[in-house]
């Protein structure tokens, strides 16, 4: 079971009207069911508000939410089916770890709906799914932080909600526990098909989880894509830069035939591209291109362009080697070598090769 | 090259002669206040009690007399379980009254400002002395007192009502309206400690407002409950002032026995067996509620 959620044009000042802080500024969102949708982008830009106005925990300025196509928007958060797993968690204190569970299937809402036996069958299971069979009668302080959170996610889970919400549910782990309990996610979400919305700072995160990743800045929403999407094709310098992809090059449109665009580089060379909105002769663009992407091996492509420059250094990471090459106008990008093969020396000139699919334009 | 030196001197400074001696500096004015202030004038108490009157001089002795006496005879026991009653009465309705004070300053007042204001509300009467409240009582509740005039003025009564003043119930209000701020201090500070995600957990649920205060909020907050019950208790308890200005003839209370065995009636062993007494009672309370306090608080 899982539903749609749609967000429409949500709006959120704090504090008052002239002197008021935009929190959330005109997001419009749909969310298909059975997704697992991040949220992304850097502290304070938005996330946690908008997540709280789909929770039912803070009321939008303006605009809608709509679950399965109803509009919710002023509907109290204890009428939502939908779970949150809190930042800090938010494990009462004074219970134990199946009484936090079985919290919500104990309410007057879950009256007559189970029974004492399913109540315990449901936290059972799901202490189960979330590997914590032995902990249930320990209380809260006596669990390490994984375990926590993993409470925090049955508890969240056990009233079987079609949304889950979570707001950087991982923040407290150290690397390798966050990437199992990540692994896990994915599987619990693949395993019961519910839609989650999923709060983070962390691209690797959101990319590696989500079926979708909506990327936001200063309360707006920038890019909303899936992860390939977001990583192959980023639409704006600021989505760019916030997956880490560093080699920007300035150019100007040549020709424009569909979405594919012929850009003419410093140094007079083309430069096949390709761009999601129009643009016109003439324009001053910035492309950008991944540096795994670059081909070292320059013939053997029809429709891949040569970019010409100065070797500067190597460095050997492994897998795979790391040029950083220095272009006609000055910029510096680097480019990385699979097989790993050594350059001759440094400070001379190198040719990589770049096919259009793989040089996207962005938009600011 | 210092360092060295001064390891070969006799006097190099040693850590743990360091520690003692910081040790000892902050241990001794607890020390020197318990003693004082509590184990002399115990022990002094403890002392007299078991001693006797002969005429207007005292006799030291070894005898229970005193505590036979204040068991068996009337009025004493009767008047420490009257007391009892009283400062149950108090704690009962202060923590009434002081528990949505605390859970509007906790939950409900966004502002710093705002909290802050309402704060200082509650701490504001103490800066009046205790006898100037306890009259004010007294006018308001009096024969041409505020309560009678308003109601006459209104029409609801034709003769002054003398129900309000000079009984049990004078005494309670008065205690209740002095000692309340203690317990809004202390559910407040405990409820402080519940960080507001908990209740918006319980809301995202699916719990009601009613649940969301017996399941969550009332649990978490048991321990402040206990601790301003046990203040207010104690001074509603131990009080004679309320009893001496808002009681009745027959409104008397254990403290203000003690003050008269003290005074006129120059029965000091009796006063201190009385007090001997009542210390003891307020070492099983305190017991018991520090207790019940350590099994009910929450580790956040
Ligand atoms: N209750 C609030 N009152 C005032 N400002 C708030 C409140 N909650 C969030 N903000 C502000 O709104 C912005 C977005 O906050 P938030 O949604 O928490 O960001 P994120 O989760 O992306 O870090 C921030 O600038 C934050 O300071
Ligand atoms: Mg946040």
């Amino acid at each position: 079971m899982s539903a749609t959620i749609s967000l429409q044009n949500l709006r959120k000042t704090f504090g008052d009207g002239q002197s008021g802080h935009l929190a959330v500024d005109d997001v419009s969102l749909e969310i298909a069911a059975g997704q697992f949708v991040s949220l992304l982008g850097s502290s304070g830009c938005g996330k946690t508000t908008t997540l709280r106005i789909v929770a039912g925990l803070e009321s939008p300025t303006s605009g809608r939410v709509l679950f399965d196509g109803a509009d919710i928007t002023h509907l109290p958060a204890s009428h939502r089916d939908m779970r949150m797993m809190f930042q800090d968690l938010a494990l009462f204190p004074h219970m134990s770890v199946e009484e936090n569970v079985a919290f919500g299937l104990r309410l007057k809402r879950m009256r007559g709906k189970l029974s004492a036996d399913e109540i315990r069958r449901r936290v059972a299971t799901y202490l189960d799914i979330v590997r914590l069979g032995e902990m249930r009668k320990r209380m809260p302080h006596q669990l390490s932080g994984g375990q926590r959170q993993r409470v925090a996610l049955a508890r969240a889970l056990a009233t079987e909600p079609p949304v889950v919400l979570f707001d950087e549910p991982l923040g407290a782990l150290d690397a390798s526990l966050r990437r199992s309990t990540q692994a896990e996610l994915k599987r619990i979400h693949r395993e019961l098909g519910k839609t989650f919305i999923y709060v983070t700072h962390d691209q690797d995160e959101a990319l590696s989880m989500s079926d979708m990743v909506a990327v936001m800045s200063g309360g707006r929403l920038i890019q909303y894509d899936t992860p390939e999407g977001i990583y192959e094709r980023p639409r704006t310098r600021f989505v760019a830069q916030f997956i880490g992809a560093k080699n920007l090059i300035s150019a100007r449109v040549e020709k424009v035939t569909g979405s594919e665009v012929l850009l003419r580089l410093a140094d007079g060379t083309h430069l096949g591209a390709h761009a999601e909105e129009s643009l016109v002769p003439g324009q001053e663009v910035t492309a950008v291109f991944r540096a795994d992407r670059a081909l070292m091996q320059v013939n053997g492509y029809t429709d891949a362009s040569l970019v010409s420059g100065i070797h500067v250094q190597s460095m050997f990471l492994g897998n795979r080697m790391e040029h950083i090459v220095r272009l006609v106008d000055g910029s510096e990008v680097t480019i990385h070598d699979a097989q790993a093969r050594p350059l001759p020396g440094d400070g001379g000139p190198l040719q990589f090769a770049l096919r259009p699919q793989h040089v996207q334009i962005l938009t600011k | 090259m210092t360092v060295q030196a001064d390891i070969l001197t006799e006097n190099a400074p040693d850590m743990r002669r360091i520690e003692r001696r910081r040790a000892l500096f902050w241990l001794l004015p607890p020390i020197l206040w318990f003693v004082g202030f509590m184990l002399v004038p115990y022990a002094i108490t403890l002392f007299y009690s078991f001693g006797r009157m002969d005429y207007v001089q005292f006799v030291a002795g070894f005898s229970l007399d005193n505590y036979v006496k204040v068991l068996t005879v009337q009025p004493y026991a009767g008047l420490i379980l009257r007391s009892a009653k009283i400062g149950l009465l108090t704690a009962f309705w202060s923590t009434l009254l002081a528990y949505p004070v605390a859970i509007a300053m906790a939950f409900y007042l966004s502002s710093e400002c705002a909290k802050h204001i309402l704060y200082i509300l509650v701490i504001l009467p103490w800066w009046a002395s205790y006898l100037v409240k306890a009259y004010a009582w007294k006018t308001i509740l009096g024969t041409h007192g505020l309560l009678n005039e308003g109601l006459i003025w209104l029409g609801v009564i034709d003769e002054p009502l003398t129900v309000f003043l000079y009984n049990d119930f004078s005494i309670i209000l008065t205690l209740t309206y002095i000692f309340t701020p203690f317990a809004v201090l202390s559910i407040y500070a405990q409820l402080e400690r519940l960080p507001l995600s908990l209740i918006e957990a319980a809301r995202d649920l699916g719990a009601t407002g009613w649940e969301t205060f017996i399941k969550v909020i009332w649990p978490i907050s048991i321990p402040g409950v206990l601790a301003g019950g046990v203040i207010t208790f104690s001074l509603g308890f131990g009080d004679f002032i309320a009893p001496a200005l808002l009681g009745g003839a027959d409104s008397i209370m254990i403290s203000s026995v003690v003050i008269s065995l003290l005074g006129v009636a120059n029965d000091r062993p009796l006063a201190a067996a009385i007090g001997v007494a009542i210390i003891l009672m307020a070492m099983a309370l305190l017991t018991v509620s520090q207790y019940l306090e350590k099994r009910t608080q929450v580790r956040l």
